[in-house]
């Protein structure tokens, strides 16, 4: 590959990475009705940030008036903020269980062996087989029964449940790799697994767990199918659900909808980018030998 | 994999030799365990009992009372229904699409990510981007882009003369069905990429100098330097992307809702429908099942032969 | 022990999190209705919702919106799932009969008497569409015709002095207009699958035709060979073929069909009677007062009429008499005359998004009338509604299921992927094994 044909190569992918990103925030910075013209304004002629003014302080904008988007607002598109808390709180709390019980469980199928050692690991790994949907229903029944439904606390218990099988293989593999020795010091000195596990190995293993956290992070914040069937109202509601509620109704303002989806996708995205050396890092630790 | 069980079994003569035999280092590995267990059995063993009876009974949502057992009927029901035949090859379709588009995109973006230089370095940041965010919202971000009236796509093409004229991305079967591939080799090809490019990154120089030395060209040297290196990784996302070709419901949920027609339903909605339009319980549990039956199967297939592959690599 | 200590902190914290937040508890003795409703023009609901409260102090009213196009799932899974069923509630002709039959909406007149009383003041058809098993499950919302709509302009520029009175004239004048370059794509429809109007508009297309779907014993007859429904079929993968049809049509729903009409860049298209209010809008329409309303094309001109309603969930009669009391009032003033006798929410509806009505009072009002005769030929529109309209047959407890089916298949129609006859085959087998069932 010549440089010429490689930097090509370089723009084009990039301008395919984030094209569709700045189309959007260009799009958010427009109102219906310029959205809605043909050839459509790459550029936005008017830019105007009332569709995040309305979504932050849900107080219309004087741009809005009449029927050009006032009547067009869902109660679902206004409610961002308190999704987007939604978000936060299911998210963290799943981050927080996922890497204790993830960081528990790794260390001990990597350095023990135990009775029924290999049958609750292929278990746990086999669960993430499972598709969501084909559990859906069930779950829905037994989240109703145990009194959850439309809450968070059902939501952190499914996620947790959903992200622990890869943070686990993850972290295991990352345990793995490190030499035994230093533990079996430690443990000659008299420190106990838990001890040693948490002197010794977790700090070791900070970027890992960095990792691993992020993926716990980003995948509670990502996922639709249980928000959608476990949530009712604004108590529960996560961003993905409020989002495709509002982005698939026709009777809700463009423009609208596409302010909130930059104001969510802005908090993954720095999360990704902070982290990245940890996530690559992980990658690399666990696929490379 | 070998490895590790060396390792654990190393510890477990450390253990004998200094003899602790206490009780909390007996029960550390269970208790240690038990959370994750726990938590994992909850929402996994107990839903597929739970589905397994739903789906041997007649449950219709508008008959709340009357439940009886009817055996395999569900089941039999599904397999002889052309419309479900339908779903499952689109499902197959439209799963062989994303291995191929998502392997080709990840192993030749990850060659490129590789390489010295700046446009590479901002590559590597920006290739995280499409991977943060969440694939319900990239779908809402690629709806806009496909829109037939006043998307991206369709007045990028036409300005710079490739189409002639506006055309309908999710109003036509072929297109709809690309569209979604499109969308999702644009939120999953840069995991894929993320994956070769750590694994790249550790094959040493000197074998690609040695091949250069042998009077390798570019082909010979990814044939046979780089891809036996990326093999194992070629058949975890051949995993991954299985899976997600299966179960692929929020792409359609906010694409294309199926259509046009059943041009995009695939096993995953055909359940939902199933459930939620057509209001059959018991049927969709059935649907469903069949689903997590068939990825599960094909799972343990690769992971049978990601196992060999490890043992002799 | 460090080391048990950080175990029991896992379990607990494992615990604490699958305790549900408390809710706020506060214990005024007010009566809380959930209301439920498909998103349009929310926020003239949460102004009527403001007025019924100052009347109604006691009742406390929490409205929540959900998309039109999911609006059925939505509320199944909300009925199913218990936690978060409605009080009250929009609905729809398609929907009503599955909804009670399952026994998740109650029928009015067993809780109100008053309603067989009121329900002499509504037109036939609504009473009709709001029926199950002689017993009346809602107060109208609204209630419209669907109407067949042109650009009076831009028809006129293609050299018609008059709308088309066929199909086959329809095709012709769109043709003409395509080639003198007025316009792309001079027809569009709501035919979104997602869209439960495309129905409607489909059984308009049969009915005006002079077609039936069903015999009086509810079989199809729609299959037999050369019916309106083949026909129909037919002429829209005509329409599609001759590039005179927008082939984004498969995936708008009415709202966007209205986008096209507004912006001038289509000239024919079939809606409810009402969305002409907004075409002749000059705050939302390029072309305001360009548009006109016509009888549907072809031999009878007949059209489906249909109704929206408020019904009662069937959680209300069991939260006891208070629930039943506040669910009157809420009905009453939103579907029904009101306290005042002022019809206070169906009024507004009228003047203010010219909603079609079923309450026959308002026909005399004359301030409907006038407002009525801004954007509409109001003499037309009710004879429209009046001479040529009828609800839609097959209003079943399994006619939302064959609906969701049908939308789909006829789709695989247009886009020429199965046959009009093949098409009407699988619809008639689904809906003989769903009426079987």
């Amino acid at each position: 590959m010549n440089r010429v044909a490689a930097s090509g190569a370089g723009l084009i992918l990039l301008a395919f990475l984030l094209g569709p990103i700045l189309w959007l925030v260009s799009s958010s910075l427009q109102l219906d009705r310029e959205l809605f013209t043909v050839p459509p304004h790459f550029i936005p002629k008017q830019p105007t940030f009332d569709n995040y003014r309305y979504i932050i302080t849900r107080v219309p904008p004087a741009t809005y008036t009449g029927d050009q988007i006032g009547r067009r607002a869902s109660g679902e598109a206004l409610s961002l903020i308190p999704a987007l808390r939604n978000s936060f709180i299911v998210s963290i709390a799943v981050m927080l269980i996922n890497v204790i019980f993830s960081t528990l469980a790794a260390y001990t199928y990597a350095r023990l062996r135990f009775r029924g050692r290999d049958i609750t690991y292929a278990f746990i790994l086999t669960s993430r087989l499972i598709p969501a949907i084909s559990v859906a229903i069930p779950i829905f029944v037994l989240i109703d029964r145990l009194g959850l439904l439309d809450t968070r606390s059902a939501l952190i218990l499914v996620y947790v449940a959903f992200t622990l099988p890869f943070t686990m293989w993850f972290l295991m593999k990352y345990f793995g790799f490190f030499p035994p020795e230093i533990e079996e010091a430690a443990m000659i000195d008299g420190s106990s697994r838990l001890g040693t596990l948490t002197r010794i190995v977790v700090p070791m293993a900070a970027p890992g767990l960095a990792a691993a956290a992020a993926f716990a992070f980003m995948g509670s914040y990502s996922e639709f199918l249980f928000g959608l069937f476990l949530t009712r109202t604004m108590a529960s509601k996560t961003v993905p659900v409020v989002l495709v509620a509002t982005a698939i109704n026709h009777d809700v303002s463009f423009a609208l909808s596409f302010a909130a989806l930059v104001l969510s996708i802005i908090p993954p995205v720095l999360f990704a980018l902070v982290f990245r050396s940890y996530i690559t890092r992980g990658f690399a630790g666990v696929l490379a030998r | 994999m070998a490895g590790i069980q060396e390792r654990g079994a190393a510890d477990l003569r450390l253990g004998r030799a200094r003899a602790r035999p206490r009780r909390a280092v007996a029960l550390y590995p269970y208790l240690s365990i038990l959370p994750t267990l726990l938590v994992v059995a909850l929402i996994s063993v107990y839903p597929l009992l739970f589905a397994l009876d739903l789906s041997v009974h007649r449950n219709i949502l508008t008959e709340p009372l009357a439940h009886p057992f009817v055996g395999l009927r569900n089941f039999a029901e599904t397999f002889g229904s052309y419309y479900f035949v339908r779903a499952l090859l689109t499902t197959l379709r439209f799963t062989a699409m994303i291995i191929a588009g998502t392997l080709a995109y990840g192993i030749a973006v990850s060659l490129f990510l590789n390489r010295p230089g700046r446009l590479a370095g901002a590559s590597r940041i920006a290739i995280l981007i499409p991977w943060a965010i969440p694939t319900v919202m990239a779908a809402i971000i690629w709806r806009w882009i496909f829109n037939g009236n006043y998307g991206a796509l369709n007045a990028l093409l036409v300005s710079i003369g490739v189409l002639p004229e506006y055309i309908s991305w999710l109003g036509n079967p072929l297109l709809a069905q690309l569209s979604l591939v499109l969308t999702h080799i644009w939120k999953w090809g840069p995991l894929a990429a993320i994956m070769c490019l750590a694994t790249l990154q550790v094959i040493p120089r000197d074998l690609y100098e040695a091949a250069y030395i042998d009077g390798g060209g570019g082909w010979a040297v990814f044939r046979f330097v780089t891809l036996p290196f990326l093999r194992p990784t070629i058949l975890l996302l051949l995993i991954l992307e299985t899976i997600a070709g299966f179960v692929t419901f929020d792409l359609i949920y906010v694409l294309t809702g199926g259509g046009p027609a059943d041009a995009t339903t695939m096993l995953a909605w055909f359940a939902y429908a199933e459930i939620f339009r057509f209001l059959n319980l018991g049927k969709g549990a059935a649907i469903a099942f069949v689903i997590g039956a068939l990825t599960l199967g094909l799972a343990l297939i690769y992971v049978r032969l990601l196992r060999t592959e490890e043992l002799y690599s | 022990m460090k080391g048990r200590l950080l175990i029991w902190l896992a379990v607990l914290v494992l615990m604490v999190s699958l305790f549900p937040v408390l809710p706020a508890a506060h214990a005024a003795p007010q009566v809380s209705l959930n209301f439920m409703v498909w998103t349009f023009a929310v926020d003239t609901i949460q102004e009527n919702i403001k007025r019924f409260q100052q009347r109604y102090p006691n009742i406390n009213v929490r409205l929540t919106d959900y998309n039109w196009g999911q609006f059925p799932d939505t509320i199944v899974a909300n009925f199913v799932g218990g936690s978060n069923a409605p009080d009250v509630l929009y609905s729809s002709d398609h929907w009503l009969q599955q909804w009670a039959a399952a026994g998740w909406i109650a029928p009015l007149d067993d809780y109100f008497p008053q309603v067989k009383e009121m329900a002499k003041s509504f037109s036939q058809y609504a009473v009709e569409g709001m029926s199950y098993k002689g017993k009346i499950y809602g107060l109208p919302y609204y209630a419209d015709p669907m109407a067949f709509f042109y650009n009076e302009a831009i028809v006129k520029k293609a050299g018609f002095s008059l709308p088309p009175s066929t199909w086959e004239e329809l095709l012709q004048q769109a043709k003409v207009i395509k080639e003198k370059g007025l316009v792309k794509y001079p027809i569009g429809f709501g035919f979104s699958q997602q869209e439960p109007f495309s129905i409607e508009v489909f059984i308009s297309m049969v009915y005006s035709r002079g077609g039936d779907l069903f015999d009086k014993d509810m079989n199809p007859v729609f299959d037999r060979p050369g019916s309106a429904t083949i026909k129909a079929i037919e002429w829209v993968r005509d329409a599609l073929r001759a590039g005179v049809l927008d082939p984004e049509t498969l995936q708008w729903d009415g709202v966007q069909a209205g986008n096209a009409m507004r912006a001038g860049n289509q000239v024919y298209s079939i809606s409810r009677a009402s969305a002409l209010w907004s075409f002749n809008n000059p705050q939302q329409s390029k072309e305001a007062g360009n548009f006109k309303i016509a009888l549907m094309p072809g031999s009878t001109h007949q059209t489906v009429g249909f109704v929206r309603f408020y019904a009662m969930s069937s959680q209300v009669p069991k939260r006891g008499k208070d629930a039943l009391d506040a669910a009157w009032n809420f009905l009453n003033y939103f579907g029904g005359p009101g306290p005042d006798n002022s019809y206070p929410v169906v009024r507004r509806w009228a003047l203010d998004f010219g909603l079609g009505f079923a309450q026959m009072p308002l026909f005399r009002d004359t301030d409907i009338l006038l407002s009525f005769g801004k954007w509409v030929d109001v003499p037309l529109l009710q004879r429209i509604g009046q001479r040529y309209s009828k609800v839609k047959q097959g209003l079943t407890p399994w006619f939302a299921q064959w609906d969701v089916f049908t939308r789909a298949e006829l789709q695989k129609a247009y886009l020429g992927q199965q046959s009009p006859d093949q098409t009407a085959k699988n619809m008639a087998a689904k809906w003989n094994e769903l009426k079987r069932k």
